[in-house]
């Protein structure tokens, strides 16, 4: 291992530290806000030791993300699922997949994603160095090969130019492509100003409406949402079966069932786990521990009034739907010690109404860049 | 044949990848075994051509033994866009059997959104090859692995073959052929590339009129391609490297056949030859602006531009021809072979102008179409279609 890696695995393991509370199985929800990391604003994102965020660095990066010759069939770029105007996903329950495919899980926004120790529903990879690469190559996703789009980059002459600058090759190196891109995402992140809970904290009160500021005390008390929705990003981090129903469309739906076997299949899992499997494990594939099936990372709030549907699987279309999933106290299937809630209607909107003051009052939207043209090389 | 265990390590992932392809060599031998032993078999006595020993030739090889489940198995999933990353081509949309198993194009299509950098190789009689492929990487034995290697190479089909084995899963129809030629159990990797590689052994020259000459019958040649046949035998020594049951040496030359000048013309062509060139580990090859064919293997220089001889039979469906399809026609191959080849450094002392004449040349032309045997007979079949499965029974 070498040694940053090992400094990164520490600093992973002192934030996991820092917030395992609650315990997995057992949320006291009554106590939720006393024990829970209060609620803040975001400061800035900070970037990894070996990869620095510069402006040039953020400038390729941007043009990575929109670009096709990152994928296998030269149209797949992260942009496709992860579209600015649809909240940075693909605001359809379950993301569409690399043509000829269906994928299996939500498109989650990059919105924010600087801002996570894992990546991915079950948190498979620890940095967005490392998430980059694992959806442009995956097969449902980008279908890309490593060789074949380091080689496009390299038939760019303004890539070539950029990449030298910045990373000092002489050819570009895919690896600094994942770098760039990680650099391009953690600009891609909540303004304050623009959050009105954000400027609530900074002592506007008049920033949360009086049902926004109701909801706001049951989602720290009563509804106690705050058990897992904590800390400047809205999330522990921490990974929760809540019993989130299966996608309907594995029912009967072809493409969806094969990508469903698919997935299991190259996850690695036991041959009985391949044979029976009818829902999404999460976590589980990662550990292999059956404690771990169906447990999905806690996601962060921010900007979810871009980012609907909502779940690793979608199959809850509006926050309304949302609030009343955990009114019941979750899915049957749920580990997590939720409670049925017992919320009014009002009760409801109000905790609606905050949660929409977690999302800026404008969406973060990019214009498609123009992309350099590819030229054979001489 | 069971599915291979699943298993619970990711780190086991490559063994098990490594166990399919062992699966599916396992398939093979039965071929590799009889070609020889057909190819040795002594047939009938050819008909005696003056200054011509007839004893470098041999009718085609018989018929490997196949077994016929297989061969429909492969033959569907030869055509099934399914085995396709995008499933938007299938392995005859660039071996095409009305266009000689090839595409016609003097550089083969690729994969979406590329272009290759070589002619597609027809697959007429491939399952008698010394190598596989234009720059000779691949055993010709081992045709489970070519057929591996196109279906997941990123510039031809690109599929994840677990992702291939889903996809057969869901047609009931495929998985009793599956089960016909295999037994029960999943339809993965091994035994994808096993059936394809089944079905390509039935690609065969039918028909040729110099086969049938070579069986003992005097008549198939006319008196034009009898002259060709003593030039390719005797001035034009074509039989030097095109000899035998397989009209091929088995061996790999540099001829300097000109590459094609699309190649570097166009970044999504050059892009497929230098990711080639990359993945095969070759030395600068950054700097490469020339196919430079079989170095990618030894990494030698006297191999720079070295291709393998193909076989000669049924030439006259397979135009254009040479690596780069810069030949267009059998007369301007015959005429880059009477100009006794083309420029390059390691290129083979066999080559020498021939001075041939007119008469010759067509001669030799006409004998080539003596080569040539009957258009295939073969269609697209039928494709299963997929069905619900019960979610939760995989």
């Amino acid at each position: 291992m070498s040694m940053k890696s090992l400094t990164l695995r520490i600093a992973v393991t002192a934030s996991a530290v820092a917030l395992a509370w609650p315990a997995d199985d057992a949320l006291a929800q009554g106590a939720a806000k006393a024990k829970a990391p209060a609620l803040a604003t975001l400061a800035p994102p900070s970037a990894p030791v070996d990869n620095p965020t510069t402006p040039a660095k953020v400038e390729l990066g941007k043009l990575l993300f929109w670009d096709g010759r990152l994928s296998g069939n030269g149209a797949m770029g992260c942009v496709a699922c992860h579209r600015p105007d649809l909240g940075w996903g693909t605001g359809t329950p379950i993301s569409f997949g690399y043509p000829g495919t269906q994928h299996w899980r939500n498109s989650q926004t990059i919105l924010n994603s600087a801002y996570y120790n894992k990546l991915f529903w079950e948190g498979s990879v620890t940095s967005l160095e490392a998430q980059a690469p694992a959806a442009a190559e995956g097969a449902v996703a980008g279908n890309g090969d490593t060789a074949l789009m380091e080689m496009r980059l390299r038939l760019v002459p303004e890539y070539r130019k950029a990449f030298k600058e910045i990373f000092g090759t002489e050819w570009p190196n895919i690896n600094d492509a994942w770098k760039a891109i990680a650099a391009y995402q953690r600009t891609i992140v909540s303004d304050p100003k623009k959050v009105p809970f954000d400027r609530y904290l900074a002592g506007d009160k008049s920033a949360l409406s009086d049902s926004a500021k109701k909801g706001l005390a049951l989602f720290e008390g009563k509804a106690g949402c705050i058990s897992c929705h904590n800390g400047a990003l809205v999330s522990d981090q921490k990974f929760y079966n809540t019993g989130v129903p299966a996608a309907p469309e594995w029912q009967k739906d072809e493409l969806y069932q094969i990508t469903f076997r698919w997935e299991v299949y190259q996850k690695g899992v036991d041959e009985k786990v391949y044979r029976t499997a009818a829902d999404d494990h999460g976590l589980y594939y990662r550990t292999l521990d059956p404690k771990d099936i169906g447990k999905f990372r806690t996601p962060s709030l921010r900007e979810l009034k871009y980012t609907a549907p909502f779940m690793h699987n979608g199959v809850l279309a509006t926050l309304k739907d949302v609030v009343e999933f955990y009114d019941k106290g979750g899915g049957p299937t749920q580990t997590a010690g939720l409670k049925p809630l017992k919320l009014s209607d009002g009760e409801k909107a109000d905790l609606v109404a905050f949660l929409e003051s977690l999302s800026m009052t404008e969406p973060l939207l990019v214009a498609d860049p123009k992309l350099p043209p590819s030229e054979p090389l001489k | 044949m069971a599915l291979p265990k699943l298993r619970s390590n990711r780190a086991h992932r490559a063994s098990c990848t490594t166990r399919l392809l062992a699966s599916a060599l396992a398939l093979l031998p039965l071929t590799s075994a009889s070609v020889i032993a057909q190819t040795a078999a002594a047939p009938v006595k050819p008909p005696a051509v003056a200054g011509v020993d007839m004893a470098k030739f041999a009718p085609l090889p018989a018929a490997a033994k196949v077994n016929e489940a297989r061969v429909k198995l492969g033959h569907h999933l030869f055509f099934d866009n399914r085995l396709a990353g995008d499933t938007s081509n299938a392995c005859a949309t660039c071996h095409d059997p009305a266009k000689g198993w090839g595409d016609g194009k003097p550089l083969s299509d690729s994969y979406t959104s590329l272009l290759y950098f070589r002619n597609a190789p027809s697959l007429l009689n491939v399952a008698n090859r010394k190598y596989l492929m234009w720059d000779g990487r691949l055993e010709g034995a081992d045709l489970g692995t070519a057929v591996r290697d196109m279906l997941t190479e990123a510039h031809t089909m690109n599929i994840d073959t677990r992702l291939a084995q889903e996809r057969l899963k869901q047609a009931p129809d495929y998985m009793a052929m599956f089960e016909a030629a295999f037994g029960k159990g999943d339809p993965y990797g091994g035994k994808i590339y096993g059936a394809i590689a089944e079905y390509m052994k039935t690609i065969r020259t039918t028909n040729a009129p110099f086969d049938k000459f070579l069986s003992g019958d005097a008549s198939a040649l006319n008196a034009q391609q009898i002259e060709g046949l003593k030039v390719f035998a005797g001035k034009a020594n074509c039989v030097a490297c095109h000899s035998g049951a397989t009209l091929s040496d088995g061996k790999l030359h540099v001829t300097g056949v000109p590459d094609n000048p699309d190649v570097n013309a166009d970044a999504d062509r050059q892009v497929t030859m230098l990711r080639h060139f990359a993945t095969m580990g070759t030395p600068a090859y950054m700097n490469l602006r020339q196919d430079v064919g079989h170095y990618v293997v030894s990494k030698d220089k006297k191999d720079l531009g070295r291709f393998a001889t193909p076989s000669l039979w049924d030439v006259g469906q397979t135009a254009p021809y040479m690596h780069s399809g810069m030949l267009k026609s059998l007369e301007e191959v015959v005429a880059f072979y009477d100009k006794g080849g083309g420029d390059a450094p390691a290129k083979s002392p066999l080559l020498k102008p021939l001075g041939l004449s007119g008469e010759e040349k067509a001669a030799l032309v006409a004998f080539l179409g003596a080569l040539t045997g009957d258009k295939p007979a073969v269609a697209k079949p039928a494709l299963p279609k997929d069905a619900p499965r019960t979610h939760g029974t995989n």
